[in-house]
């Protein structure tokens, strides 16, 4: 009787085993399934709280280049698929980091303001901060820049972004994770709204100020055009 | 049986930290803490094997010596009982070496790493009772 009894508990084991193992099984296919249709998140978020720019600018975070304490911030609203955006990333760029970021004037501070997100741009800016958590921000920046054709026509272009991580020789593993995740999508879509926000409409966007108060939009992106403004507020702040 | 399930939902955990850390997921399903910070750290790491993979390892030997131990001829068996009871302290100590890692090193939650850690702990805690029996069985 009891060995009867015995196998009766085990038949009920056995099936409650199964249908846990199913449904589990079932459950980690179906995470590998919608992985399939496009786990990475490639456009922004809906944020609440927007409204408060106070909230907004918590929530907006930028990549800082520079010391903190530089008197000047010169804040850059780019998108990855702008030409003039290269050329301000590739061109302007490094003259005002010789001439006023590493000489302690001024920090430049990038703001991702992908325009047409479903084109891409959303994705990029997110794998430039995935580049970004292993110390290569501004490489990955200036690499997407140089090859914007590239991967703008390119079909798959979470795997163009992968290769160029493997080709800096970033943790392959680790990019890959984070590109298929959502990470860094708030603050690229916080970013986004800040740049709506302060009435910013196209990009290269550059305003210059202290730090403390509105900052000032520079007409234009160019070196010269910028050198005057820093120059103008440095000479104010004597 | 409890230890059968307990692995089962272990393993089960496991494999879906795999799959994210192999790139097959999409954003880890995360109520609470913050998952992808946890499992994008180098700590998810252990050189080229993610440490889930360790888990799946761990998970499905545990469930297998438990299963085993259910069948009538290994009723009687002391190797059972006591593989378990190695497993799940082998298993107990690396949760907690992780738990670590998450509270002072990574400062992040991964509901999925804390819920292995409870499945782990509750394993020992079911394979205690069945080793002392047998223990005491044989010390008798």
């Amino acid at each position: 009787m009891s060995k009867q009894k015995g196998g009766g508990d085990l038949r009920r084991f056995y099936i409650v085993f199964a249908a846990l193992a199913l449904v589990g099984i079932g459950a980690v296919g179906y995470s590998v399934g919608s992985r399939a249709l496009g786990g990475a998140a490639t456009v922004p978020l809906a944020l609440d709280g927007t409204d408060d720019p106070h909230r907004l600018m918590e929530m907006a975070v930028p990549v800082v280049d520079g010391e903190e304490t530089a008197p000047i911030t010169i804040m850059v609203f780019g998108d990855y698929l702008c030409g003039h955006c290269a050329t301000f990333s590739l061109r302007e760029r490094p003259r005002l980091l010789t001439e006023y970021v590493r000489t302690g004037k001024a920090r430049l501070v990038f703001y991702d303001f992908p325009l047409n997100p479903e084109t891409g741009t959303f994705l990029a800016a997110r794998a430039a901060r995935c580049a970004g958590d292993q110390g290569r921000f501004w490489e990955f920046h200036d690499q997407l820049y140089r090859s914007q054709i590239t991967w703008g026509m390119d079909s798959s272009k979470a795997g163009v972004f992968q290769k160029y991580a493997e080709d800096m020789g970033l943790d392959a593993d680790q990019f890959r994770t984070c590109l298929n995740s959502d990470r860094h999508a708030m603050e690229v879509s916080a970013n986004r709204e800040l740049a709506v926000a302060l009435g910013i409409s196209g990009t290269p966007s550059v305003l210059v100020g202290t730090g403390q108060g509105m900052s000032r939009r520079v007409r234009d992106y160019l070196y010269e055009t910028i050198r005057e403004a820093v120059e103008s507020l440095l000479e104010a702040q004597g | 049986m409890a230890l059968a399930i307990l692995s089962l939902l272990g393993l089960l955990v496991s494999l879906y930290m795999l799959a994210h850390a192999l790139g097959f997921t999409g954003p880890v399903m995360c109520g609470l803490g913050d998952c992808e910070t946890v499992q994008n750290s180098r700590y998810a790491w252990l050189g080229p094997i993610p440490v889930s993979g360790l888990g799946v390892v761990g998970y499905l030997a545990l469930l297998g010596a438990s299963l085993l131990g259910l069948q009538p001829s290994f009723q009687h068996s002391r190797a059972v009982p006591v593989l378990l009871l190695v497993g799940t302290v082998v298993g107990v100590s690396f949760s907690a070496y992780l738990t670590y890692l998450e509270a002072f090193v990574i400062h992040a939650w991964c509901q999925w790493c804390v819920a292995s850690a409870v499945l782990m702990v509750l394993a020992f805690l079911t394979s205690l009772p069945e080793a002392r029996s047998f223990r005491s069985a044989t010390g008798a």
